[in-house]
């Protein structure tokens, strides 16, 4: 699927940054205007956060605020069709679009000590900023990502499909630089 | 040992030799020179020719703004730079240089021709002597000047090196890391600030590494040194030594150039050469400290003349006395101390020179303690001397006359003409300086960023006023930040302040005529050229630069800018400031292309999007094409077919049997919402209420300027849902221009955009037996002619994938357009393959797609269209929705220019000669046999031969080009003129016969 | 590299998130078909061209994907302030400059 290699764990034991090409989850993107935010929380059982780079969890669910009236919804495969109706079914007392991206994007997880100098070779924000738990829209050199900040050392980027290769080489690229020490 | 280096003096590590080659001759030196102290502890001073007299040349800097000694490196293939400055490269094993800008060898250049012909170079010479006659220009005078251009020779192997690029943040940044930027790095770090201290040097310290006699806070200033790097390095702050601040951009951004691997023995894995940082600093200290100024006399750049400065730190930082003999020649106090230095060093210093009539007493008295002759108010009015400087002529000055020459021997002349601020960085952020007449010097002025300066930059002199700024910078940043922060007062022993005066050239009693008093070294500019250009009419400093080609060279004017100027201000007969100086840009010094790449080279040149079915495209050998940062299947060849053989052949398979083409490119948004349709009827120009859930329509999307933008088929999936596409490089923008009327013209509209360009596969299969081939893999959906008409989309399973699938065509036979989710692109491809095997079916790839609509007469947005062809040029007035009240761009149709007679419109061309295919992008005219300039009435914007109609078939733009069906029309080209008929665009199948299927 | 503060996001943040979108208050009339020739023409081509604090627009197209105004100096290439869309025009005094 892409040329970024999944790297096993033991084999980069002590390693300070690892990336990781990540399993498909399903993917949502849910717009919905403020009156019906409500509604939609409950009917996909997670209270949909208000500001942009908020993240809001249940269970395996995951529901990031990318806009005033935009979330990205991360869920196991499984529940796939259960979001889309759950969605259908409130869609006349809350119109919205609630359109499924399983397969438009993948994810990287980039972890270690050295995640956030990594990154830095193609993001330009300022990672320090950047809270645990939080995840923005942003970029990766040319290329637009959702960041999602998992912990202190531990990042996932969700990027396109077709710029995935491209992120991800150089994300292989820094990380030889990295080891490199230099 | 080599004869000029002092045992176990400097910050070279005396145990370790590294050997290194100079124009193939072998020497030593030791670890941590440069090329320029190890050569010049041999007694080297000849390293380079200079560019426009090839006069030999020395250093005359110990730094980076070196304009004369440049070399070219080498390190094995790809790795050969020329230009780099012998002052800054450090040494590492087995290090290759050479002289550059040589015919010959360096001591015999046979193009120092041109230094005795000098008389015949004057400023401006390129202007005036290749003027005429215009005829010698192609074959004489070009063909000379590229030979003569540039300097050294250019590398002809790919670069193999890895380049990288960061970015950071921090609350401060410090730029330069002598006495001031320490201070300021030192004291805001105490108060707790984030900061980063960056030096082009491969060691901090500044004037500190030249200066170890002084004290600091109790202790020698090289101890006081290493015990603040060490505080520093404690206190967090991230240190960067080769380190160049290149660039000082908007809102404190710094581009910062560190170089890694140049001065390595060997080159580790996968580190990078070097690696640019984009760095955004909430305050800035820049902390460059000052330039030493030559001073302009005749033979001031004979090998062994060099800045006062420069000798004193190859004496202290590298243990290299420059020389056995040294005059100094001064205008400031700063240069005793390499009087001083040197003499205790053990070169004898034949005189100080000064061109002040009263020096400081104190100096005075030290010089007189040691036994150092002092000629005050002198001037040096020549030197002697073929490869190195052996004598200097003095005269002393009374009163404004010149009086008897008394000639010194020597092997060095050590000049310092006072110094000049740094102020590159400050004054890329279009920051103003000031002229202190006191001073006569350029400050900083009006700031335009959040930055302080520091110390030298600010004109001040002396550790003790150096460290003390240093440190109000400090804290003056931290308080910026919020911090609480005190400045405070360091104990200075022994310190070496001073003040000086500044000149135009020195006073002389030579005939003008015969001066050579050089200004700017590598190209040759003399204080004379720089006075003919203000008599030949040059008032502006920076058309003196370009006359003169003063500042041009690659030290950028460090070393001639601020001499060049107070030369011209004389010549103008203004104050300096009333001519000003020429702007400095980044970068601060040479930077290399790499480092301005980064990652951008190779397979990361640029981002290369490739569709899930590519790989198979790739088994199958095919050839590609980009399609903006697609790439795409062009044509699969077979056994040795060229282009048009495959094409021609994957054409007649489409239209006899059935096609296959990976259409995933396209773009896809889905549009959602109870306000969709209105949306849409808003946007695209056609009707879009009466469309049932379950059909589709070729949609036309115009800007509000009424032209063409975008088109594609757009499906009605429910009653608040469209499944629009878009051209493959219009997605984004198509997108961008939707929300930016849905955000901002009708926010009050319920409808939501999502681009699906990449959720989807989409797979088009074409041909008669195109449905044969699918119905087999189709669930859920009746695939017959009847409940699934031309023009309509079901919502269904494709070879067990939930998939979209459209009843559309854009060949003309019988087509549809299967999306699936794309991880099962490549699935769908092999499924439908292996269900074709029995039907012939052929892979094909774009040319064949483009080819195939062509002979229908179908447009392709951004070739046969380019931004100013409406609806009715290219024949799609059938698709405005004319009882509409609006839509985007239906104003304009009735734009005077666009209802106008004679707008170009899209028409076929048939060339006489069916086997002659026009050039896409040629003229059109109506008579041939007119005057050129002919009127040209439009031109060919499709061409293509037609296998299945056996001849060439074109599209072209032609004025009034509908009214003209049958008329002939001429192309010329350069073989002769084509004559083409005009046609409709309908080549093949023009009724649509075969959709019918 | 300018930074650019998102009205939306409440962030300062760097350019590279963000794409220019011409110039501000130019509101689309509500029945172009009642304009003139001339005043079709001076809404779609004619613009301020501003030599100082210029009105613009501004997507935050990599972020949170809003479009919102701004106010530049096109000398000083400084962002004066940055609003949301539909926000009424500040006037120049309100932000210092002299009109």
């Amino acid at each position: 699927m892409m040329t970024s290699q999944t790297h096993d764990f033991a084999a980069d034991a002590g390693a300070r940054v690892r990336v990781e090409a990540l399993a498909p989850v399903a993917r949502f993107s849910l717009r919905v205007r403020q009156q019906g935010r409500a509604a939609l929380g409950r009917a996909l059982g997670l209270d949909l956060p208000e500001r942009v780079g908020e993240v809001a969890r249940a269970g395996e669910r995951a529901v990031l605020c990318l806009g005033p009236d935009e979330w990205l919804i991360h869920a196991p495969e499984a529940e796939t069709d259960a979001i889309a109706a759950a969605g259908a079914e409130v869609y006349a007392e809350a119109p919205h679009a609630l359109v499924e991206l399983s397969d438009r994007e993948v994810s990287f997880a980039i972890t270690g000590p050295a995640a956030a100098e990594l990154l830095s070779i193609g993001c330009p924000r300022d990672l320090g900023r950047l809270a645990p738990g939080r995840a923005v829209r942003t970029v990766f050199d040319s290329a637009q990502v959702v960041l999602w900040r998992d912990g202190a050392e531990a990042f996932r980027v969700d990027v396109w499909r077709s710029f995935a290769p491209h992120v991800g080489a150089l994300l292989d690229a820094g990380r030889a630089e990295i080891a490199a020490g230099l | 040992m080599s004869r000029f280096r002092l045992p176990g003096k400097g910050r070279v590590n005396h145990a370790e030799t590294v050997r290194f080659s100079f124009d193939g001759k072998a020497y030593e030196g030791l670890r941590g020179d440069t090329v320029a102290s190890a050569l010049l502890a041999h007694g080297i001073h000849l390293m380079g020719r200079s560019f426009k007299y090839h006069r030999p040349r020395g250093p005359v800097t110990a730094d980076s703004a070196e304009p004369n000694a440049l070399i070219g490196t080498s390190r094995g293939p790809g790795r050969f730079e020329p230009n780099t400055r012998a002052t800054v490269q450090e040494l590492r094993q087995g290090l290759e240089c050479e002289s550059q800008n040589r015919l010959g060898s360096l001591a015999f250049d046979l193009g120092a021709v041109n230094d005795a012909l000098h008389p015949l170079f004057p400023a401006g010479f390129y202007y005036k002597t290749f003027m005429w006659p215009r005829s010698f220009w192609d074959r004489l005078y070009e063909p000379i000047i590229r030979r003569a251009a540039g300097l050294g020779r250019a590398p002809s192997e790919v670069d193999p090196d890895i380049y990288a690029s960061r970015y950071l943040h921090t609350d401060l940044l410090v730029v330069g890391a002598g006495p001031s930027g320490l201070m300021a790095a030192l004291v805001a770090a105490r108060a707790g600030a984030r900061v980063t201290l960056v030096d082009e040097n491969p060691e901090m310290g500044g004037a500190i590494l030249s200066d170890p006699g002084v004290g600091i806070d109790g202790q020698p200033a090289w101890d006081w040194l290493a015990q603040t790097l060490e505080e520093l390095a404690s206190l967090g702050v991230r240190l960067m030594t080769r380190t160049t601040a290149i660039g000082y951009y908007h809102q404190n951004m710094i581009g910062l150039c560190e170089k890694i691997t140049d001065h390595l023995d060997t080159i580790p894995d996968g580190a990078p050469r070097e690696r640019m940082w984009r760095v955004r600093a909430t305050r800035v200290v820049l902390a460059q400290g000052a330039l030493e100024k030559p001073l302009v006399f005749h033979g001031n750049d004979r090998p062994g003349v060099m800045l006062a400065g420069a000798a004193q730190s190859y004496l202290h930082r590298w243990g290299v006395r420059v020389g056995d003999r040294a005059v100094i020649v001064t205008s400031h106090d700063s240069a005793y101390f390499t009087a001083f230095d040197l003499a205790e060093a053990g070169t004898k210093v034949v005189a100080i020179i000064d061109t002040r009539e009263a020096p400081p007493e104190a100096l005075r008295a030290e010089a007189r303690a040691r036994g150092i002759e002092l000629l005050a108010g002198h001037t040096v009015t020549g030197t002697k001397g073929r490869l190195r400087v052996a004598s200097v002529t003095v005269n002393p000055v009374e009163a404004g006359r010149i009086g008897d020459p008394r000639m010194l021997h020597c092997d060095c002349l050590l000049m310092s003409g006072g110094w000049t601020p740094s102020l590159h960085l400050f004054s890329h952020t279009k920051a103003s300086l000031a002229w202190d007449e006191q001073s006569r010097t350029f400050l900083p002025g009006r700031m335009t960023e959040e930055c302080h300066i520091a110390g030298a930059g600010r004109g001040l002199w002396g550790y003790l006023d150096a460290l003390s700024d240093g440190a109000e910078a400090g804290a003056a940043a931290a308080r910026a930040l919020g911090q609480e922060a005190e400045a405070p007062t360091p104990a200075v022993a022994h310190d070496r302040a001073g003040t000086g005066e500044s000149h135009k050239e020195l006073p002389t009693d030579r005939t003008s005529s015969r001066v050579r008093a050089f200004i700017d070294f590598q190209n040759d500019v003399t204080a004379k050229d720089i006075r003919l250009a203000v008599r030949e009419g040059m008032r502006s400093i920076e058309h003196v630069k370009r006359y003169t080609t003063n500042g041009m060279a690659t030290d950028q004017g460090k070393m001639s800018s601020i001499n060049g100027l107070m030369i011209a201000a004389d010549a103008v007969g203004k104050a300096p400031p009333e001519v000003g100086l020429t702007t400095f840009r980044p970068p601060y010094t040479p930077t290399t292309f790499g480092a301005f790449a980064g990652y951008h080279k190779g397979a990361t040149f640029e981002v290369t999007r490739a569709t899930p079915i590519d790989g198979w495209a790739e088994e199958n050998g095919a050839v590609y094409e980009p399609v903006s940062l697609w790439r795409r299947a062009w044509y699969f060849p077979q056994g040795g077919e060229d282009m048009d053989r495959a094409v021609a052949r994957e054409c007649r398979a489409t239209r006899e049997g059935v096609g296959i083409f990976d259409a995933s490119t396209l773009g896809k948004i889905e549009v959602a919402g109870p306000d969709a349709v209105e949306f849409m009827n808003r946007m695209y120009t056609n009707p879009w209420t009466k469309l049932a859930p379950g059909r589709c329509r070729y949609g036309v999307l115009l800007g509000e300027d009424g032209y063409i933008r975008d088109d594609g088929v757009i499906g009605r999936l429910g009653p608040d849902l469209f499944h629009v596409t878009t051209t493959t490089g219009g997605a984004a923008r198509v997108l961008n221009m939707m929300e930016d009327y849905l955000q901002t013209e009708w926010p009050d509209l319920d409808v939501w955009l999502t681009s699906t360009t990449e959720q989807w596969a989409t797979v088009a299969l074409n041909g008669p037996k195109a449905r044969k081939v699918l119905e087999g893999l189709v669930e859920g959906a009746d695939m017959s002619a009847e409940a699934m008409p031309h023009m309509s989309v079901a919502e269904c399973r494709v070879a067990g994938f939930k998939a979209r699938l459209f009843r559309l065509s854009f060949t003309g036979e019988l087509g549809f357009e299967i999306n699936v989710p794309a991880r099962h692109g490549r699935a769908l491809w092999e499924a439908l393959m292996q269900a074709g095997q029995p039907h012939g079916i052929c892979a094909y790839g774009t040319e064949t797609m483009h080819v195939l609509r062509a002979e229908k007469g179908f447009i392709i947005i951004g070739q046969d269209t380019d931004g100013t062809v409406a609806p009715e040029d290219a024949g799609l007035g059938w698709a405005i929705g004319k009882k509409k009240p609006d839509f985007v761009g239906k104003r304009s149709l009735a734009r005077p220019d666009l209802v106008a007679e004679g707008r170009k419109q899209l028409v076929g061309l048939l060339t006489e000669d069916g086997h002659v295919k026009l050039e896409e992008g040629a003229q059109i005219v109506f008579d041939p046999d007119q005057p050129k300039p002919m009127k040209m009435v439009g031109h060919v914007t499709s061409s293509y031969h037609s296998a299945t109609l056996g001849r060439s078939i074109a599209m072209a733009l032609i004025e009034g080009g509908r009214d003209r069906m049958g008329e002939t029309v001429h192309v010329p080209m350069p073989d002769g003129v084509v004559r083409a008929k005009v046609t409709s665009t309908a080549f093949y199948d023009p009724d649509g016969d075969r959709l019918k299927l | 590299m300018l930074l650019i503060h998102c009205p939306y996001c409440d962030e300062t943040l760097p350019e590279a998130e963000f794409a220019y979108a011409g110039e501000a208050h130019i509101i689309r009339p509500a029945d172009p078909s009642t304009l003139t020739d001339e005043e079709w023409r001076d809404f779609l081509f004619i613009r301020s061209n501003a030599r100082g604090p210029h009105y613009e627009r501004w997507r935050h197209v990599h972020g949170c994907a809003r479009f919102f105004n701004a106010v530049r100096d096109t000398v000083s290439d400084r962002f004066l302030l940055t609003y949301k869309a539909g926000e009424k025009r500040p006037d120049l005094a309100s932000l210092g400059v002299a009109e």
